[in-house]
């Protein structure tokens, strides 16, 4: 139902739908009114692998379910970081792509980092966002994307001898750092852009009343650099320069040799074998570490948003992972965490991003008896992400114990088949 | 150190010779003298002689050239011996050429034989750095006798030790303009990755996970031993801080530099007070991977970068230490007017980095063996130095060093040194200790008669008897006695390790479980010693940090829990070293 002039001071209801995206985010969380009047905001809508039981066009069937639940206008979307299984969703088709769908909903505000920014926009951040770490930020992911794209070369190269799994991992995260233009313009252009940051003030006071909206990250460059010095701005250059060596080092780039004219042995000699097999594999290892490290980056420009409607206290970190957490931590905004209803966990239950400095401030945290227990609501698949042995699985078992022991937890691996969605209701008052 | 000119005399057979003549690219390719574009600075420089295979390979290092990126194995076409058996040093100038000509820098930048023996001559000068100051031989941590040095690894601006591997990997990349550069021709990082190996020798926990100290002190050491060891090629040095005229008299004939470059300031912002300048120009454009003398106090304050730069405060603290005795020692020279004697001001560069280079090499055996901070690591080197050389009236280098740590926060542990910042000696709580059953003899070299005595007297070392106790190593240290007689005293290194649950933590370690740690969590904790025998086989020292440490250990856990590393699987050992070194270019 559409924004009016009449809507109450504070919602008496929220409810959360979490979408089946398989290895994914999309949530569209629903205000109610004393008056029945609503408010709606879809927070992500990617993926990286549907279920093997969703049917192929799982992606336009959640966007017509959106459509239908907000009465055809969105008042707020949320994309948390540009990684594909956060806004693949949002990719147009000439008009009949999901983008397509959520474009037509009209939302008032998009929100995203401010690492998002036009350069036109930087004036707006404010005087802590200096204009030349915010260009460099902006050429950084796009070197970003590109070093994705090569890792993906990389892989369908065959040129190197790497473990399946190895090489399973290298592809997956690559194939998730891939720019997606199509979802980065619609979500330019679907409404007006508010680019966040640690401690702004989104501006969502009209279109989401009587609700309190504080944004925990991600911080700037300067808040970044109050706890860690300098090494912001050199990861940028870092990744100005990144995908040249990923190029040389995947064997993907010029193919020039270093030493066309030196003479060589082709075959491994029994002398070198059982060192140059080590070789190979630190080669392969290295590589994952540097998408890793590229994915991590990405996971750190996640919005975190805390929405204080009523009594409840509702948290959407993105894939926000301990650096991005340590700055918002750190500050006075970190006490609003004790009064958490509702996690959304991050990362899809990776390990990194729910770090225990900020999973033990949730005072409602407690055993099954405990009053107005904490729910927390994760989105995820199995085997999609990491490895049990090397103890990166995602999602991350012991996480998903302590989610049980200590919250309600609402899972999307356990919905049911025919199910679009699963629904949590919230009490706000 | 050993500088043999291009010309040198005819030698004795190799089998008689401890030294052979070999060229290496000193300190950086980045290093030009006389300017930015100025000649490569190639030395020749003496290793230790030994009758080298193909590779090279020696009785320490095998250079295996194997390039992943480029899947090939770079052939050694080089000769090490001539027909008579003589050593050869295969790239020294030839008839034409000369050590700064364009056409033979450019003949040696080209050739991968070049590089291989580049590294090798760099490593095995840097263990002979070890051995000569420790007077023993230096263990490998993985047991073997040869460390593989991998020069053109892959096409990774990285370079790193792998324990597990057995080797010594380095990467090669191109700068902007498609040049290659390649780790394996800098002499800090050869030496930087070398002394990662050699120190992992002596502490083979120093690898473990720990509070941020330990990491940084692998990365903080292994940066002062490239640093100072630049020192020993005196004529480099001498080059970079460049001439300013002669002063002649009858036949003598001595060259001059300004005292104005030889203030402190001056002196910290010499390029070889910096580290791996080529490396760092060509990934950020903004000079050395590191000049760490340059950080001040206040630079360390709310650090919270990774291992490297939390090791740039102890590094900070060696060279500035070194910069302040090197201006007392020039000040102490005769002065040109306002000009000094270059040669002695390089001599006397020279000598003080190798004195400070062999305190901290001899102060890691009065290092406890697991968990170590910089208070520690500074009461380690001035304990050993104070042994070695009670008197220290002349430059007064433990009371600089002693000052110059405080004014970085970094003391030794004031209730467990003296005034001086040196450990209290051992005194047994209940007296006497039993050595009833032990003899001393075998205590010197057999690790189970050492372990007994450490048993018989657990109580007194707090030995916790839940934890799995080993004697590391035993080793022998000569020093001369105050009388000028020659002392031997020995080394003993133990470790304890137990493997618990968060729920055991008051019970084994000693404190109460944080809730940053579950009950159910597991968790390995390290705990150790070392003993530091007398000539008379009592124990002198006992330096340690045990496994019920109560505040330490729970600083311990509570930091690997904070940085996802408590179940030991956040970082793969053989990858350890390679993913600091990733994180540093800012990944």
């Amino acid at each position: 139902m559409p924004a009016t002039a009449s809507a109450p001071a504070a919602p008496v209801s929220a409810t959360l739908f979490a979408y089946q995206v398989g290895f994914g985010d999309c949530f569209l969380l629903r205000f109610t009114y004393a008056n029945d009047t609503r408010r709606h905001i879809l927070i992500d809508f990617g993926t990286t692998g549907l279920t093997l039981k969703s049917p192929k066009d799982q992606m336009l069937r959640i966007a017509n379910d959106v459509k239908e639940k907000c009465g055809g206008k969105l008042d707020v979307v949320v994309a948390t970081h540009r990684h594909a299984d956060h806004i693949s969703g949002f990719a147009t088709n000439k008009g009949k792509g999901s983008g397509d769908v959520i474009a037509a909903l009209t939302p008032d505000r998009v929100l995203q980092p401010w690492t998002e920014a036009p350069d036109a926009a930087v004036d707006s951040l404010g005087p802590e966002v200096g204009g030349k770490g915010f260009s460099a930020r902006r050429s950084a992911l796009r070197q970003m994307h590109k070093t994705a794209r090569l890792a993906v070369q990389t892989i369908d190269s065959g040129k190197f001898e790497m473990s399946p799994a190895l090489a399973g991992e290298l592809r997956f995260i690559g194939e998730d750092n891939l720019s997606n233009k199509s979802a980065v313009t619609n979500l330019m252009t679907m409404g007006e852009n508010v680019y966040v940051y640690h401690g702004c003030d989104p501006g969502l006071g009209d279109f989401l009343p009587g609700i309190e909206v504080t944004v925990l990250g991600p911080p700037t460059l300067n808040q970044t650099d109050t706890i860690r010095k300098q090494r912001s701005r050199d990861a940028d250059e870092f990744w100005q320069l990144a995908p040249r060596r990923f190029a040389e080092a995947g064997g993907v780039g010029t193919g020039a040799k270093l030493f066309p004219d030196a003479p060589t042995f082709d075959l491994r000699l029994a002398e070198v074998r059982w060192v140059a097999d080590r070789i190979d594999k630190a080669q392969g290892e290295m590589m994952l570490g540097l998408v890793r490290a590229l994915d991590a980056q990405m996971n750190n420009t996640s919005v975190i948003l805390l929405f204080k409607a009523g009594s409840k206290s509702l948290l959407f970190p993105g894939d926000a992972q301990l650096e991005n957490w340590r700055y918002a931590l750190s500050t006075k905004l970190a006490d609003k965490l004790a009064e958490v209803d509702l996690y959304k966990v991050g990362h899809h239950g990776s390990l990194n991003a729910t770090p225990k400095s900020m999973w033990n401030r949730f005072t409602k945290r407690g055993k099954a008896d405990k009053p107005d227990r904490l729910t927390s609501v994760m989105s995820t698949r199995d085997d999609k992400h990491g490895s049990v042995g090397a103890g990166t699985e995602v999602p991350r078992s012991k996480l998903v114990t302590d989610l049980e022991a200590q919250s309600k937890l609402v899972d999307t691996r356990d919905l049911p088949e025919e199910e679009l969605c699963s629904v949590v209701e919230i009490d706000l008052r | 150190m050993w500088i043999v000119s291009a010309g040198a005399d005819p030698r004795p057979p190799m089998a008689a010779m401890p030294f052979r003549p070999l060229t290496i690219i000193a300190k950086d390719p980045g290093l030009r003298i006389g300017g930015k574009n100025g000649p490569m600075a190639f030395a020749q420089v003496d290793v230790a002689a030994e009758k080298l295979a193909k590779g090279p390979i020696g009785y320490r290092i095998k250079v295996v050239d194997y390039n992943a990126t480029d899947r090939v194995t770079y052939q050694d076409m080089q000769d090490y011996e001539d027909a008579q058996k003589q050593p050869v040093d295969p790239f020294a100038p030839r008839e034409g050429e000369t050590w700064m000509s364009p056409a033979y820098q450019a003949r040696l930048i080209g050739d991968p034989n070049f590089h291989a023996q580049n590294a090798y001559a760099i490593a095995m000068r840097t263990l002979w750095q070890f051995e000569h100051a420790l007077g023993r031989r230096v263990r490998w941590s993985f047991g073997g006798h040869q460390l593989h040095i991998a020069p053109h690894a892959f096409a990774q601006a990285n370079a790193f030790y792998s324990e597990p591997d057995r080797t010594l990997m380095f990467g090669y990349f191109r700068n902007a303009k498609g040049q290659p550069i390649y780790t394996a021709l800098s002499h800090d990082i050869v030496a930087h990755e070398t002394t990662h190996a050699l120190l992992d020798g002596l502490r083979t926990h120093y690898t473990e996970p720990s509070m941020p100290d330990q990491a940084a002190l692998h990365e903080g050491f292994a940066d002062i031993v490239a640093l100072f060891s630049v020192f020993s090629i005196r004529q480099v040095v001498a080059a970079a801080i460049g001439e300013d005229g002669t002063y002649a008299r009858d036949d003598t004939k001595v060259a001059l530099v300004n005292a104005s470059k030889l203030t402190p300031e001056k002196l910290k912002q010499s390029m070889f007070m910096g580290i791996g300048a080529q490396f760092g120009r060509a990934l950020n454009e903004t000079g050395d991977l590191r000049h760490s003398v340059l950080r001040t106090p206040a630079d360390f304050e709310s650090e919270m970068g990774d291992e490297h730069d939390r090791g740039e405060l102890i590094v900070a603290i060696l060279t500035q230490t070194f910069v302040t005795l090197w201006h007392k020692r020039i000040a102490a020279l005769g002065k040109f007017g306002r000009k000094y004697n270059l040669t002695m001001v390089v001599e006397e560069g020279a000598k003080l980095a190798q004195q400070l280079l062999t305190m901290c090499i001899r102060g890691i055996d009065y290092c406890p063996p697991t968990d170590i901070d910089f208070g520690q690591f500074i009461a380690g080197v001035l304990t050993c130095d104070r042994e070695v050389a009670p008197d220290d009236s002349l430059f007064n280098y433990r009371e600089v060093l002693r000052d110059t740590a405080a004014a970085y926060g970094v003391r030794p542990p004031a209730d467990q040194c003296d005034a001086e910042g040196c450990w209290k000696p051992f005194v047994a709580k209940q007296p006497p200790l039993s050595y009833m059953r032990s003899n001393f003899d075998a205590m010197t070299r057999d690790k189970d008669e050492l372990f007994r005595f450490l048993w018989e007297n657990r109580d007194e070392f707090a030995i916790s008897t839940r934890a799995y106790t080993e004697v590391v190593s035993i080793d022998a240290a000569h020093r001369t006695g105050p009388d000028g007689i020659n002392l031997c005293e020995t080394i003993c290194q133990y470790s304890q390790r137990v493997d618990l649950y968060g729920a055991e933590t008051e019970a084994v370690l000693g404190f109460v479980r944080p809730p940053e740690i579950g009950h159910q969590s597991r968790c390995t904790a390290f705990g150790g010693g070392v003993l530091i025998l007398d000539q008379y086989g009592q124990v002198k020292y006992h330096i340690g940090n045990p496994l019920k440490g109560g505040q330490r250990q729970f600083d311990r856990l509570v930091h690997l829990a904070e940085t996802g590393e408590l179940d030991g699987r956040n970082r793969i050992g053989a990858m350890r070293f390679a993913l600091c070194h990733m994180d540093r270019m800012g990944a």
